[in-house]
């Protein structure tokens, strides 16, 4: 019976997604030229490439890295250090194209009003700040919960 | 040597890495998917409605919303998708590559799948800076590929729905052989979380071994970790960009494209009278504004607008670039007007801009928006004369509808048969 629900379930599912492509590949050459598809082609494979070739491998190799370093430093301040430098990165990710464009002109003025960079640095710096508070709490924790094994066997003597 | 490679081994098998976490982020970024799929739809219908087509003007600010989840759905895709490809990297290393010419087909719907979902939203990211780096029609590019993401994903849930059944809860069959609180049955099965490999033979086998030789390094990265930072991250997205849609988040809108509350009349502007080339029509003393229906003509100037009952209303400007800004406007009802020719309230219209040139030059107005009594010929905004990048000397305003509508320096407004 789940079975029989899983096979129908996959079988509507294909059919829509064949019906997804169709569609998307239909309105492509119905709405733009040969070359403006290549080009659409032409980003498709690029993502492809910037992010399994590029952005994971430089990924892991930081992880590699860290995991050197992480000899030496407390697994849980690792994570913390890791969290704040993946937060700071993502968001640099959407935010550097707009410096970029930023300063290259706008449309008009009410494009991009905000001084991006400055904004990115304060940014990066308040992520700093917290992840250091955070690491920081974290240390205590560990050494008063420590202390407080250590306290427990001579206060029950 | 022996040592980092063994590093790398164990980075590529981090904890995050596991069918499970590919499950928890997969929804959440199926659910961003669908919003982003389902407020586009509604917005492109909007923009290119079908002759049967009807929409409600009730919300005024329904548009505002509905495309200020698809903006805010699609930066909130950044972090989720990055997070959601961490989980599944080591996939892509998978041996042999190709096992069937169905795999091969898995394999490259899983390529189109995940090379149009990044492009989807960075050109839509872009877009929402008039960014366009690229030859291709972001509008005509960035609709096909919508239901070239939405058909991979229903392919990919396919192919991936008994994994999906495996680790769909914390409680799933799957979800707890991954905690090691059952067995780990002995059957060879795809979705094993370390499927333990025969033992390679030859030089590549002597290398594993050299290198599983090695001291195990203490894990660097945690599962709760990843899922706080990919969590994090979303929620950093939304809350420092959202607020050029959401009025709540304007505070903390130091990332966005757009601020509320700059530019001319405190609007932000899309098209400036500039680029429209209207610089010298919209300010003639020659302009009036035509209103037909058939032989029924009536021609007014501003003057004669202005001397006509006036009405205010709060709308937002809701542009399909996601900003949006609410604003008092104050003019004349478009049904007054409409009356003055006798049109029928089943009667749609057709509205002409003074622009040049550009794809909403002329555009249609269903009957709902025409005779709607929050529908104005406005002729002021925020209690100031419209700037002429405001669509000085007219525009038009109705609740619901996208900016790239609201026709800006008013020329013509013909009732459709």
């Amino acid at each position: 019976m789940k079975v029989t629900r899983m096979r129908v379930a996959r079988i509507i599912l294909i059919v829509i997604g064949l019906a997804g492509l169709f569609l998307g590949a239909l309105i492509m050459v119905q709405k733009e030229r040969p070359d403006q598809i290549l080009g659409v082609i032409v980003w498709i494979g690029a993502a492809i490439i910037v992010h399994d070739g590029i952005l994971s491998p430089l990924l892991l190799l930081l992880d590699v890295w860290m995991r050197r370093a992480g000899r030496r430093i407390p697994f849980g301040v690792l994570v913390i250090i890791q969290g704040g430098v993946v937060v700071g990165a993502i968001m640099s990710m959407l935010v550097l194209p707009e410096i970029y464009k930023k300063s290259l002109g706008t449309k008009n003025p009410t494009i991009l009003p905000l001084d991006y960079g400055l904004n990115l640095a304060l940014f990066w710096a308040a992520v700093a700040l917290l992840t250091a508070a955070a690491c920081a709490l974290y240390l205590r924790r560990r050494r008063s919960s420590r202390d407080a094994e250590q306290v427990q066997p001579t206060s029950a003597a | 040597m022996r040592r980092l490679l063994s590093y790398t081994q164990q980075a590529l098998a981090a904890p995050p890495r596991n069918p499970r976490m590919a499950v928890v982020i997969g929804r959440l970024l199926a659910i961003a998917f669908l919003l982003c799929f389902g407020t586009g739809l509604y917005s492109h219908f909007l923009q290119e409605p079908e002759p049967w087509m009807r929409f409600s003007t009730v919300p005024a600010q329904l548009y505002q919303v509905t495309q200020g989840i698809h903006i805010t759905a699609g930066i909130a895709c950044f972090p989720l998708i990055l997070g959601k490809l961490y989980t599944i990297y080591p996939q892509l290393f998978q041996t042999p590559p190709v096992k069937s010419p169905l795999h091969l087909l898995e394999r490259a719907s899983i390529a189109l799948f995940v090379g149009a979902s990044l492009v989807q939203i960075t050109i839509g990211l872009l877009n929402t800076y008039q960014w366009y780096p690229w030859k291709f029609g972001f509008r005509e590019v960035h609709w096909a590929l919508s239901f070239v993401v939405i058909g991979s994903l229903a392919i990919h849930i396919a192919v991936k729905l008994p994994m999906i059944a495996r680790f769909w809860s914390r409680n799933s069959e799957g979800s707890r052989e991954l905690r090691g609180e059952t067995a780990v049955d002995e059957t060879p099965d795809a979705a094993a979380p370390v499927a333990e490999s025969a033992p390679v033979g030859g030089v590549t086998g002597r290398i594993f071994r050299w290198i599983d030789g090695a001291p195990e390094p203490e894990p660097a990265v945690s599962r709760r970790g990843f899922m706080t930072a990919v969590g994090v991250s979303t929620a950093t997205v939304v809350a420092l960009t959202a607020g050029q849609s959401f009025a709540a988040l304007s505070p903390f809108n130091i990332f966005a494209p757009r601020v509320k509350g700059t530019g001319p009349n405190a609007l932000p502007v899309n098209r400036t009278a500039k680029a429209a080339q209207v610089l010298d029509t919209a300010v003639s003393p020659d302009w009036a504004l035509t209103i037909s229906n058939g032989r029924r003509t009536v021609t007014l100037t501003r003057a004669e607008l202005l001397a006509l009952p006036q009405t205010t209303v709060e709308l937002p400007i809701s542009c399909v670039e996601g900003w949006s800004q609410m604003a008092t406007w104050k003019g004349v009802r478009l049904r007054e007007l409409l009356n003055k020719v006798g049109a029928d309230t089943s009667q749609g219209l057709k509205l002409t801009s003074l622009e040049k040139k550009g794809g909403y030059r002329v555009t249609q107005m269903g009957p709902e928006y025409a005779f709607d009594s929050s529908t104005l010929v406005a002729l002021e905004v925020n209690g100031d004369t419209l700037d002429i990048d405001h669509g000085y000397p007219a525009r038009m305003i109705a609740p619901g509808r996208p900016g790239v509508l609201q026709t800006k320096w008013l020329s013509k407004l013909e009732v459709e048969a």
